[in-house]
């Protein structure tokens, strides 16, 4: 009983520091929309509307309705492509970094996939899938499983030959092996790949809806440029970076947080 | 009664001999000391006998089944709390959450860490806990082999008294054999009940030296005094650099055995 009060104690003080971090967070957008405001009142409101319009804007793309659907379109095409990149890159990234061949044969690789142009694969995917839902999803896939991959495959690669004699010298199985050796030690490698592939995941889901598909964001985005309606695109780009904050900060950072306790403050 | 022998042991990595004809016996209850000077093989002897590392070639016969190994370093896993690191090896045999914290917190506790130490990460902690969180941990798993490769060699001189009677404790126990690296002659006079002289290039076994005195009878004196002993011996000088002189050690079977008492 002692225990579970202790730990819940635990947790809650937590998170309420990780709450209280954001303050930092939070002053620091607030500095940003500032001079966003700045920015628009030198430009007028049909260059560039200030932040109170496009959240008004926002607000009103609500209310009618319109938003929700577009935008859980577009989770929805980025949920697929980045899972895939995440199950996919993550695992394959660990076993390659397990054996200095495979490592070897697939850096050069993934030099060539994070250097290939997201629009490249995007041309390729309308080619091969048509205008449905496959195209972005692919090219989301794509675009961020060389960094995930190349993020595991680094991590796998640096662990310490010491602690994997422990690990052997302990007949540790190979289950144990990666959940108590491996994964711990890959985590702080794996979580900046997921960060990275995150952002670049909705950056790829909106350029290929705008480029072909006919709802989502991306499509809404083409409409709203279509009108010389810049409110309602900067209205979008908001709500797309909202989720974008609120997926990393209330979900992957106190994940790593939580994965990474072990880890000496100092380098936080 | 368990006991391990070694014959004709060679090793290479690439062309260069590291091991060549090594062969030693260790029985339950004993404790061997390798001593020799840095290159001369002794870790690698070692990492054969824990089975990380596979011989060139070699006959080995061992019926000790439990092997608890003690590195140089502590080498915890950072991730893990003091007291999952001291229950890893039992975690690997299977042993229920619970009765391996409780195993691990019973020997975390005899050796000296206090409740809440256990519960940090070792980044935590001083480098002396780590070295008893490491030596709780090669003793969780009741191992009848014991390997120690140079692991006091860091501590001050009160901590390695207590870790050495916190081993001693444990062979009088459990009957460990217990197979030590030293560069440290007077730890091996302390501890051992043999010690094995090795020289490198190829690293080989030198001479063997028999401490016949039981090790409770031990006095400080006595440790001194041997030791001072085994750094006349012609091997010892010659093998540690400090007399000139080649050792012919082309010795078979029969010599290696001959080890005197000193």
């Amino acid at each position: 009983m002692r225990a579970v009060l202790e730990a819940l104690r635990g947790a809650l003080a937590a998170t309420l520091a990780y709450l209280w971090s954001g303050w930092g967070a939070i002053a620091s957008v607030l500095l940003f929309c500032a001079l966003w405001e700045f920015g628009g009142r030198v430009y007028g409101e049909l260059v560039l509307p200030g932040p109170v319009a496009s959240f008004q804007r926002l607000a009103e793309l609500f209310a009618s309705g319109v938003a929700t659907p577009e935008l859980v379109i577009s989770a929805r095409r980025t949920l697929y492509g980045l899972g895939m990149a995440l199950a996919v890159g993550s695992a394959l990234g660990l076993l390659a970094g397990r054996s200095l061949t495979a490592a070897m044969v697939s850096r050069p690789l993934v030099t060539l996939l994070l250097g290939m142009p997201p629009i490249a694969w995007l041309v390729l995917a309308m080619l091969w899938f048509g205008m449905g839902d496959a195209t972005p999803v692919f090219t989301v896939f794509v675009a961020c499983f060389p960094i995930v991959f190349a993020g595991a495959m680094q991590g796998a690669r640096t662990l310490d030959n010491a602690l994997k004699d422990v690990a052997r010298a302990y007949r540790l199985p190979g289950h144990m092996l990666l959940t108590d050796v491996y994964l711990p030690h890959v985590a702080s490698y794996l979580f900046p790949a997921w960060i990275t592939a995150l952002g670049m995941s909705w950056k790829v889901v909106v350029m290929a809806e705008l480029l072909t598909t006919v709802d989502g964001v991306g499509a809404a985005l083409a409409v709203s440029r279509a009108q010389l309606d810049t409110a309602t695109t900067l209205a979008w780009i908001a709500a797309v970076l909202g989720l974008l904050l609120a997926v990393e900060y209330l979900l992957l950072e106190p994940v790593k947080r939580r994965v990474e306790r072990w880890r000496p403050e100092a380098g936080r | 009664m368990n006991a391990l022998h070694i014959r004709h042991l060679y090793h290479r990595y690439g062309l260069k001999e590291v091991l060549a004809d090594v062969g030693l016996d260790l029985h339950a209850g004993e404790t061997l000391a390798l001593v020799g000077p840095s290159g001369c093989g002794k870790s690698t002897l070692l990492h054969v006998v824990a089975g990380l590392l596979t011989p060139s070639e070699a006959l080995i016969q061992s019926d000790f089944r439990g092997i608890g190994c003690m590195f140089q370093e502590p080498r915890l896993m950072p991730w893990k709390r003091a007291l999952d690191n001291i229950a890893l090896g039992l975690k690997a045999l299977g042993v229920p959450r619970k009765a391996r914290r409780r195993r691990a917190m019973d020997l975390g506790l005899r050796m000296g860490l206090a409740e809440e130490d256990l519960a940090k990460y070792p980044h935590e902690l001083s480098g002396g806990m780590q070295s008893r969180v490491s030596l709780a941990r090669a003793l969780a798993v009741l191992p009848d082999l014991l390997l120690l490769d140079e692991p006091f060699s860091a501590l001050d001189i009160g901590l390695k008294m207590e870790l050495y009677g916190l081993l001693r404790e444990q062979v009088l126990r459990r009957g460990t054999a217990v197979l030590m690296i030293t560069h440290d002659l007077m730890e091996a006079v302390r501890l051992a009940d043999r010690i094995l002289m090795m020289v490198p290039d190829p690293g080989r076994l030198a001479r063997e030296f028999t401490l016949p005195l039981p090790q409770e009878e031990r006095s400080d004196l006595w440790v001194y005094q041997t030791t001072a002993e085994l750094l006349q011996a012609e091997e010892v000088r010659i093998g540690f650099g400090l007399t000139k002189g080649v050792l012919s050690v082309a010795q078979g079977e029969h010599a290696r055995h001959a080890g005197c008492s000193v």
